[in-house]
């Protein structure tokens, strides 16, 4: 066989993987068409899910510091695993207004991202709605954005998390010397007498992404492949 | 013997002896470097692993948290020890097979340095904050043309060198070795312009580097180490492969199935419902590449149980080829989409298969390359039985254990995580005990190793023993060099080889 005649082989059983798996899929993935969501109040919408916060600076602060090693952001579907079972993971199981808000990860989920962190193992739990239990830590009296600073400074703070294999992270923090009035950042955190600990802007960045991470906006029917609830007939 | 052989033999043994000779520094230089790039990455890999049952060790410093030792732990192993010690393997087989003497020593020992500083501003990089976020990719950004670069520069020679090659039967080693040397820059091109320059989709993106970590392993690590085993298995021994067709059937089933593999790991992912599908398959498929590839190899050392028992290149390569049947089989039940798959997709078993096949396969049968290829470009022995020995023993037994266990303990894991009812933390229970004992036997690995770099470092100084007898592993007298006549070495001069 000839250098050439072998080269061609070598192409051509590459190129064609390559061409199936890899260039058509991306090139189709790019260019999404725009899906329409008659059901919304307004018949012309089309399917454009909204994210607030700090999304791509608290992204690359997500991916620089490995969050994506124990933390997955997928909620797959019960073909591909039991994740829309846990009660929290997939959305609401019973928000007051829409009912059962749980649903599987879709590709519109990821609006200002450049890299979807699906994540590589799960050490952690998964955070595809972590902004939906952050939110209803507020409803009973606890500040969402401290108990994240706090989990992000030391998880083993938190008697409940005392087995917590998830890593401190003190580099987020700086202590410094109270000057005038404490600052209203400061974690309550007793760092010595006269001395208070601040978060940096990583940090308040990262939490600020991370109360973002909210993936079960009500989809529209071509999109929605929750089996119809047949409560009505019975 | 008629005095034209008797020529022909020394014409050989001299043709033979200047090209050790040319790439004297090139591999060596491949060699150690790599080996030090080993050790590092060893050294990373137990802060990382110690991290995941004690999260507060070396926590104060944002230089050793675990996201970011992690990271720099395995892109070390992959681009600072695999590519090196591959980039090793192909100039000298590739000039050995092609019978052409190294004539790029300065542009390869140069593009070599610009690789190193490559790795080591990429991994400074990571543990600094800058990695990028996407596993085996997480150089910062400007790092990869830098690699290209080198790499092309490393091995354009030896294309070259098989271009201008006498004419003649093409042996199987070249065809793994001109595949992988094709295959690395078009997934590596693929992957990096289509994350860094050309952001697509955000869910594709990491499809892509699924992939991509699936074609490294399998279109880039799985032929070098096979086309070395194939050169080793028979020059060793001292006879043929066991089925030349076998090995083509190897060779081509692995070309036609491995660019599928690797999306498996994006099950349930918003992406083309396909694409998992034909990842999980392809995946499971590599069972017949890697069992044709290593029945053929087995069947060939293990005619020689004597020689087997006394080469340390032929005892490495058995236990990496082992590794590969082991890799072959995991890849069939752990990708079984339904089953096994949804087990496997978020736990340890990832990492367990990823360094069964880098290290448990790869890696091994490099050691064995290096046992073989060093103290013929030195020219001198190796100085110590008992270092290889030692080496052998803690390599093996630590990456059985940290393979095994990470596979096996991910399986539970990966039940405790599917078990919905129970509370999350109950998953996470499951996985401390099999950290603990991936801690403990990467110790032993790293042990080993910081051992072998001393070892090839005082080889290249030129303090291997200076002996026309190689350091086997057993005592007593050889009727014949157990490397076989044509893998004599000669210390003596070059054409001085005695002939057999």
């Amino acid at each position: 066989m000839s250098l050439r005649t072998f080269i061609l082989g070598l192409s051509a059983s590459f190129g064609v993987a390559w061409l199936a798996v890899i260039v058509i899929p991306y090139l189709k993935m790019r260019d999404l068409a725009p899906v329409p969501f008659p059901e919304s109040k307004n018949t012309a919408a089309i399917f454009n899910p909204k994210r607030t916060g700090r999304v791509a600076h608290g992204a690359k602060v997500y991916a620089e510091n490995g969050c994506y090693l124990c933390h997955t952001q997928v909620i797959r579907p019960t073909y591909a695993g039991n994740d829309l079972y846990r009660a929290d993971w997939g959305g609401k199981k019973e928000d007051p207004v829409r009912g059962d808000t749980r649903r599987e990860t879709n590709a519109f989920d990821f609006q200002g991202e450049t890299f979807a962190h699906i994540g590589l193992t799960r050490m952690g739990p998964d955070l595809s709605n972590l902004g939906h239990r952050m939110e209803a830590l507020r409803a009973t009296g606890v500040d969402p954005e401290q108990w994240l600073l706090l989990r992000i400074y030391n998880p083993q703070l938190n008697p409940k998390l005392w087995n917590s294999t998830c890593p401190p992270h003190p580099f987020f923090f700086s202590k410094r010397e109270i000057k005038g009035n404490p600052s209203t950042d400061a974690l309550p955190v007793d760092v010595g007498p006269d001395r208070e600990l601040v978060p940096n802007s990583d940090a308040r960045a990262l939490v600020s992404y991370l109360l973002s991470l909210k993936k079960d906006h009500a989809v529209p029917a071509s999109l929605n492949f929750t089996p119809v609830k047949k409560d009505d007939e019975s | 013997m008629s005095p034209i052989t008797s020529t022909t033999h020394d014409q050989d043994a001299l043709l033979r002896a200047g090209i050790d000779r040319s790439l004297r520094h090139p591999v060596m230089f491949f060699l150690t470097s790599g080996a030090f790039w080993l050790a590092v990455s060893i050294f990373l890999g137990v802060i990382a692993s110690a991290k995941v049952h004690s999260p507060g060790f070396l926590s104060s410093c944002p230089l050793s948290t675990y996201g970011r030792v992690f990271p720099a732990h395995l892109n070390a192993l992959v681009y600072g020890w695999g590519m090196q010690a591959a980039f090793a393997m192909i100039i000298w087989l590739m000039a050995r097979l092609s019978r052409k003497e190294c004539t790029m020593v300065g542009t390869i020992l140069t593009a070599g340095h610009v690789w190193n500083l490559g790795v080591a501003i990429g991994v400074v990089g990571i543990l600094l904050g800058h990695g990028t976020g996407m596993p085996w990719m997480e150089f910062p950004s400007f790092a990869w043309p830098v690699l290209l670069i080198s790499y092309f520069a490393i091995v354009i020679g030896s294309f070259i060198q098989f271009r201008v090659r006498p004419e003649g039967h093409v042996y199987i080693s070249q065809w793994y070795l001109l595949a992988a040397m094709l295959w690395f820059p078009w997934i590596y091109v693929t992957a990096n312009t289509l994350l860094h320059c050309l952001p697509g989709h955000p869910v594709m993106a990491a499809g892509i580097n699924a992939w991509f970590r699936s074609g490294m392993l399998f279109l880039f690590f799985t032929p070098v180490a096979l086309g070395t085993a194939y050169y080793l298995a028979p020059k060793v021994t001292g006879r043929p492969v066991f089925s030349y067709s076998l090995a083509k059937l190897g060779f081509w089933s692995l070309a036609i199935i491995a660019p599928w593999a690797g999306m498996q790991k994006l099950a349930g992912a918003p992406i083309p419902y396909f694409l998992p599908y034909l990842g999980a398959a392809a995946t499971a498929l590599l069972f017949v590449p890697a069992c044709a590839a290593a029945v053929n190899t087995l069947r060939t050392m293990l005619a020689d149980r004597e020689t087997l028992a006394a080469s340390p290149s032929l005892r490495f390569t058995v236990a990496g080829i082992a590794g590969l049947l082991v890799l072959a089989v995991s890849a069939v039940i752990l990708n079984l989409p339904g089953s096994s798959l949804r087990l496997t997709q978020f736990t340890l078993s990832g990492y367990g298969f990823e360094i069964l096949a880098l290290y448990g396969f790869f890696t091994l049968v490099m050691f064995g390359a290096t046992y073989f290829v060093v103290p013929r470009v030195t020219r001198r022995e190796w100085i110590s039985r008992r270092l290889i020995k030692v080496h052998f023993l803690f390599s093996v037994y630590g990456i059985i254990t940290v393979a095994l266990v990470a596979i096996f303990g991910g399986l539970q894991q990966g039940m405790g995580q599917e078990d919905w009812q129970q509370p999350w933390e109950s998953a996470t229970a499951y996985a401390k005990p099999y950290s603990v004992a991936i801690t403990f036997s990467w110790c032993l690995i790293l042990f080993s190793n910081i051992f072998f770099f001393i070892h090839l470092l005082l080889m290249w100084l030129g303090l291997g023993r200076r002996s026309t007898h190689p350091t086997l592993l057993v005592h007593g007298h050889h009727p014949s060099s157990p490397h076989g006549a044509e893998g004599d070495i000669d210390n003596a001069g070059p054409g001085h080889a005695a002939v057999h």
